[in-house]
Parts: C-alpha cells; structure tokens; sequence
C-alpha cells in the first residue's frame, strides 16, 4: 500500500498525488543514501586513523579537516 | 533602538526609502502547515531581482534530519557539495552529482528548522547558483559551508523545500530579494 503524504503549495495542503508520493519517496531515499555514504566515509576514515595509531585532532592538524 | 529621523514608527522597513540602493527586500513569507512532506513557494523569483535570499525558521520536524532544496519541477542536474565536521569530531562531508536537488542545505529536528541559503540567478536563463551554511542541530550532528549549481539554464519562478526523513510542521519560509541595482 502506498504511503500517505501530505503536500503544501503555497498556503494550500492537499494530499500528494501519486507522481509526488513517488517524487517524495525516491527524495528522501536519496538524502538517506547521502547520509549512509557520509557515515561510511567517516567510518572508513576513523579505521585509518586507527591503524596510523592517529587522533581526529592529530589527523585535523596533519590534513586538514 | 530609536526611531531613524524620517520614519514614524519602529517597524521592519520593506519599503526603501529614495536614496538607498542596497537592501533586501521581502517578497513572500509562507507559514508551513501540519505534517507535510513538501513546502512549495510558487512566483518567489521574477525579473525584479537577479539573486535571493531564503530564510526558514521556527517549526519543527518529526525527525532529525537535513532540509532539501528543488527548484522548479526539475529534478536532475544538481551538483552539490557540504564540507562538514562533526560537533567535536571528524569530518562527515556530503556531496552529489546530476541530484535530484540541493540535498543538505538546512537542519530540523523537533526543536525547530533552519535554513539560510543564497540563490544566485534562479530566474535568469543561466546556470542557478546556491551558497548556504548546513546547521544541523543534533548533538552528534554536523555544521559545514557549501553550495552548488544546477546544471540547467532553465529560468525559475518557484522552488520546494522538503524534508530528509519525515515531515515538516510549522515554521516561516520567507523569501528576500537583493536589490540589484
């Protein structure tokens, strides 16, 4: 079953039509996929500096941010 | 603060007096409603100003997340990028390529919205600029400035706001223009 959203246009709130369903659902897929890479990358970052024997702060001073 | 000579009153000047050719100038102000997945603000650029200003306050969200940027009913084409550190910590940046929007331009959780994103030449038939500061307010969130383009030459009149996760309840959109002259 397909999920309920809401939508606003300007000062209008209606129900999404099926396209927006899809739209709002493929979006916030995306930013999640985003966000898991953000943490992968930070975790994978955090695994180096753990094998170089370094802190974040150390690694901050070394490479930058 | 007292009244400036030449006004009758203390209230937020929209009006710019002769004389003065630098300020922002409020163009819309949406209040967002309850529970919905997307905010969209219709005929916020026009030909009066090159470049825009989008402010979102107040609010909440029913999750902790990053708000969305789309212009128009486009949704490919935007090149994004959020150098970011965790509060105390690492670095946890964020980017994308030919997106669907400007993903990670503002913060929400249950405690309010926030948003301040610059927008460079929407309306004009050339490549749309974005510069914005992610504020995410988490504790264990992420603060970084970056910003964007869309890869179009389409002109815009409208843009929608949108959640990561979640929905949006409350809060002010508002739109300024910077004056171009």
């Amino acid at each position: 079953m397909m999920a309920t959203h809401k939508v606003q246009i300007d000062d209008v709130v209606r129900d999404a039509t099926p396209a927006e369903v899809a739209q709002i659902e493929a979006r916030q897929a995306e930013a999640e996929a985003q966000a898991e890479a953000a943490e992968a990358r930070a975790v994978a970052r955090q695994a180096v500096l753990d094998r170089l024997g370094l802190t974040e702060q150390e690694a901050q001073l070394l490479l930058g941010s | 603060m007292g009244i400036p000579s030449g006004y009758t009153s203390a209230q937020v000047v929209q009006a710019v007096p002769t004389g003065i050719n630098s300020a922002l100038v409020l163009i819309s102000s949406t209040t967002i409603g309850n529970a919905v997945s997307s905010v969209t603000v219709s005929n916020a650029f026009s030909s009066t100003y090159d470049n825009y200003k989008i402010l979102i306050s107040g609010g909440a969200s029913s999750a902790l997340g990053g708000l969305s940027l789309q212009l128009g009913a486009t949704t490919t084409g935007y090149y994004w990028s959020v150098p970011r550190l965790v509060y105390g910590g690492a670095a946890s940046n964020e980017t994308g390529a030919n997106g669907s929007s400007f993903t990670s331009v503002g913060g929400m959780n249950a405690d309010g919205l926030g948003m301040n994103v610059d927008l460079i030449a929407p309306f004009l038939s050339k490549n749309t600029f974005y510069y914005s500061n992610q504020v995410a307010n988490g504790t264990s969130s992420v603060a970084g400035g970056g910003g964007g383009f869309l890869n179009n030459t389409t002109s815009y009149t409208a843009f929608t706001v949108a959640p990561s996760s979640g929905t949006l309840t409350g809060g002010t959109i508002r739109v300024y223009g910077y004056i171009n002259s």
